[in-house]
């Protein structure tokens, strides 16, 4: 049980926030993590079309076998990625984000310095990231 | 719990066959040409304006299904068209596994492939063999993981059916994998698995 990373993609798709916590991923560079985004917000828009029954919402877990991806979509259109180690239980991931998402709105929404979509600098935001991932 | 579909990839991204159980949501029937003949009796065009032939399928096309199985299953009442053809929503299905695929071994340290994702309303299954077949479940966003069933598929009827049997062309580019028994076999073999119902 480990939580590897933390992304922010912004509704355009672009990555506005990015944190590793715990080693046992490949390291990114800035611009490999950048695409990986851009690819996740694209697949994240096929995949809620692919539905065979009924209309269906964007990937919300994905599996591989050495990690898994938690995403929460937020009605804003942000988007809220978890890489966690495969044996985390989906629970805790889930509150993870939501709690995440209470301190980007706290944090980062309500900071007059801060520009919408624009890349996440705010050291009061690290820290209760850092915290919540600390207590999961 | 339920199973939707079954599609099958070549290692030149073609759809080579498909079949569904509870489908709901039904793709529109593919343009000509854009599909493979024999890939699938359900979604090929041609035959799916012949209502009488489809019912004459029963007992081994995946179109069965759809038509006569329990209210059970009907999550949206009647079944409803989708937007989308099925050749166009083939390629998709191919173009999110591949991408999945690359983004899952951009981020593991060592050699990982993607083995399933979830979103509300359904989970898709990934099974890819060594020759570069890919095998692609669509079930309940509940079921455990089903690679082991599309790995039985694989060594069960597939290779006794499609890769043993000597008039099968692989990699023919022409044509779906055709075989009555195969279209059967698979067809018992997901119906007997625990998750169908």
């Amino acid at each position: 049980m480990a939580i590897y990373s933390l992304w922010v993609i912004n509704k355009a798709g672009g990555l506005v926030y990015q944190r590793t916590f715990n080693e046992g991923l490949a390291p990114l560079t800035s611009n490999d993590a950048l695409v990986l985004a851009g690819t996740l917000h694209g697949i994240h828009a096929i995949t809620a079309r692919l539905s065979p029954t009924g209309s269906s919402s964007g990937c919300q877990v994905i599996e591989a076998e050495t990690f898994k991806m938690h995403v929460l979509l937020t009605a804003t259109g942000t988007k809220f990625v978890l890489l966690t180690s495969p044996a985390e239980p989906l629970t805790n991931a889930d509150l993870v984000l939501r709690r995440v998402y209470e301190a980007y709105a706290d944090g980062v929404m309500k900071n007059p310095f801060h520009t919408p979509e624009m890349p996440i600098r705010s050291e009061g935001f690290d820290t209760r990231v850092a915290a919540i991932v600390k207590g999961a | 719990m339920t199973i939707y579909s079954l599609y099958i990839f070549d290692r030149h991204c073609t759809c080579v066959y498909y079949q569904d159980w509870h489908r709901t949501k039904r793709p529109r029937p593919a343009s000509s040409g854009a599909l493979l003949p024999g890939v699938s009796n359900a979604v090929s065009g041609q035959s799916d304006s012949q209502a009488g032939q489809r019912a004459s399928l029963t007992p081994t096309g995946g179109v069965v299904v759809a038509l006569g199985n329990g209210e059970l299953d009907r999550m949206d009442g009647p079944t409803s068209m989708s937007t989308l053809s099925f050749d166009e929503e083939a390629k998709l299905v191919y173009g999110v596994i591949l991408s999945l695929r690359q983004m899952v071994k951009k981020i593991a340290v060592k050699d990982d492939t993607l083995s399933n994702y979830r979103t509300s309303t359904y989970k898709l299954h990934l099974y890819e063999t060594m020759t570069g077949y890919k095998f692609v479940i669509l079930t309940d966003p509940n079921a455990e993981s089903l690679r082991f069933a599309l790995r039985q598929i694989y060594t069960g009827p597939f290779l006794d059916y499609v890769v043993r049997n000597p008039l099968m062309v692989m990699d023919s580019k022409e044509q779906g994998i055709d075989n009555e028994y195969f279209r059967a076999a698979v067809d018992r073999f997901v119906r007997g698995l625990s998750m169908y119902n």
